[in-house]
């Protein structure tokens, strides 16, 4: 780890249009930045591997647009280079990656393990620290693949989630197909969207087709999931079977982000947006809100951040929190600006101005 | 790793690749390449061989060129597919991003 990011660091990668930055601080009050990586290159998202803390991840296109999509990575806060080989369908699929939307890590013990959710939507598995790749078939060849339809954003896989205690369990979310589960380690999957509503398709509530905006684990543990939505806040409990939507008392069902805190259970940050017609934060007010109790209540934050005025928004992988006591929540806009909450969303502090674009926030810690 | 060839060589038995700064990582810096192929196609798989990986960034796992890079035999971009961009010994083979932009 170079001297400029300290052990025991909070590290917030944040991926803009035009290259990945690393704020980082040893008291979340004063901050540092590391940067630009990947430049020029629009990097969807970046993290810090909270394994090693040291070996930091970037999806982003190979130096520019023209030469295809590829996973970076370096040591933190040094030259991330792409590895060998990025992810790709097999042979005669007709399919080919155009992009990398997601990069996760995988469990502890398997430490050089990462996932890829790419466009269009697969999911790709490395276990030499993105060297080389698996495809996940039963998945990324769905017999209703044919079917499938993008969202604005494209056909994304944006969202992975796998399960600490079970590594064999996972689910993901697509836009605009909806999320899917596997409990063998992707052998099979189930489509998980019941209960969730597609109000731009003529059956509101199909078996598939809906427009997952992210996933994220409920802090329960139990297997319980927040979903933002297109079309609403959902949250579903630990056996499945079904989400129930928890709009109520949001401003908007529709927004991008959604962030469960790491530690208490039933505990998330949204940040919704006027509609899909009109994607920026009510009357201008850049505003997160906060449930504790699995989404029955909403409590809205503003302290710190910008408005009225600010007719800005937030992307999908824009919101992220630490796993600090008290937490830190962390959210980057698409006109630049970082804000930092260390206080579990109650107040906000604008870490950086005049960032390009901001695609995606991820926080972990410098090991 | 491919070695360097004099312009007479090449002239005599290959063709000479000329290769973009941005795939230069690939090939451990070399600018030009030495290779005998027929066609470009050949070329992309001859270069894969020496160099693993830099095919990928021409064409995508489908087989179809990148929507904006393009390939230029002496000064003709080639406008077919690959393999029917024939060569000789002697031709000079471009890869090069497209401008795109306003």
């Amino acid at each position: 780890m170079p001297r400029t990011i300290k052990k025991g660091s909070v590290v917030v990668a944040v991926g803009t249009k035009k290259g990945g930055f690393l704020f980082h601080s040893s008291d979340r009050r004063k901050w540092s930045v590391a940067g630009p990586f990947m430049v020029g290159n629009a990097v969807y998202h970046m993290i810090l591997d909270p394994r090693d803390g040291r070996t930091v991840y970037g999806a982003a296109p190979m130096w520019s647009e023209p030469w295809g999509p590829a996973v970076y990575r370096g040591r933190a806060g040094e030259v991330m280079k792409p590895t060998q080989t990025a992810p790709k369908f097999k042979e005669g699929s007709d399919l080919a990656v155009t992009r990398i939307w997601h990069i996760e890590p995988g469990p502890s013990d398997e430490p050089e393990t990462i996932y890829a959710g790419v466009e269009p939507a697969a999911l790709f598995r490395s276990d030499d620290r993105g060297g080389t790749w698996q495809d996940f078939e039963a998945l990324n060849y769905h017999p209703t693949r044919k079917e499938w339809q993008p969202g604005n954003g494209g056909l994304c896989l944006h969202s992975v989630l796998v399960d600490p205690r079970n590594p064999k369990h996972l689910v993901i979310g697509i836009s605009a197909v909806g999320a899917f589960e596997s409990r063998n380690g992707g052998r099979s999957w189930t489509m998980e969207n019941q209960g969730v509503r597609a109000g731009f398709m003529p059956n509101k509530y199909p078996e598939w087709g809906q427009c997952v905006h992210k996933l994220a684990w409920d802090a329960s543990g139990d297997g319980s999931i927040f979903q933002q939505n297109h079309c609403g806040t959902y949250h579903r409990g630990p056996d499945g079977g079904g989400w129930t939507e928890v709009t109520k008392g949001l401003p908007s069902e529709f927004g991008f982000p959604i962030a469960a805190h790491p530690h208490a259970e039933h505990t998330a940050f949204v940040a919704p947006l006027v509609g899909a017609e009109n994607r920026v934060f009510p009357k201008g007010q850049m505003a997160v809100w906060k449930t504790t109790n699995r989404g029955r209540s909403w409590r809205r934050s503003t302290k710190g951040l910008p408005g009225p005025g600010a007719y800005l928004g937030v992307l999908r992988e824009g919101m992220t929190v630490d796993a600090n006591d008290p937490v830190g929540v962390y959210i980057g806009t698409n006109t630049g600006q970082l804000f930092a909450s260390r206080d579990e969303g109650e107040s906000w502090k604008m870490l950086a101005d005049f960032l390009p674009p901001i695609l995606s926030v991820s926080a972990s810690v410098a090991g | 790793m491919v070695p360097e060839v004099s312009p007479d060589a090449i002239a005599r038995s290959g063709v000479l690749v000329r290769i973009p700064p941005a795939l230069r990582s690939y090939t451990n810096g070399q600018d030009e390449v030495v290779l005998e192929a027929t066609d470009v196609a050949a070329v992309l798989r001859a270069l894969n061989t020496s160099f693993p990986g830099i095919r990928d960034r021409v064409v995508d796992e489908a087989g179809r060129r990148r929507p904006y890079v393009n390939v230029f035999v002496n000064e003709e971009i080639v406008m077919g597919s690959l393999p029917e961009a024939k060569l000789k010994a002697g031709d000079t083979v471009h890869i090069l991003p497209s401008v795109a932009g306003g």
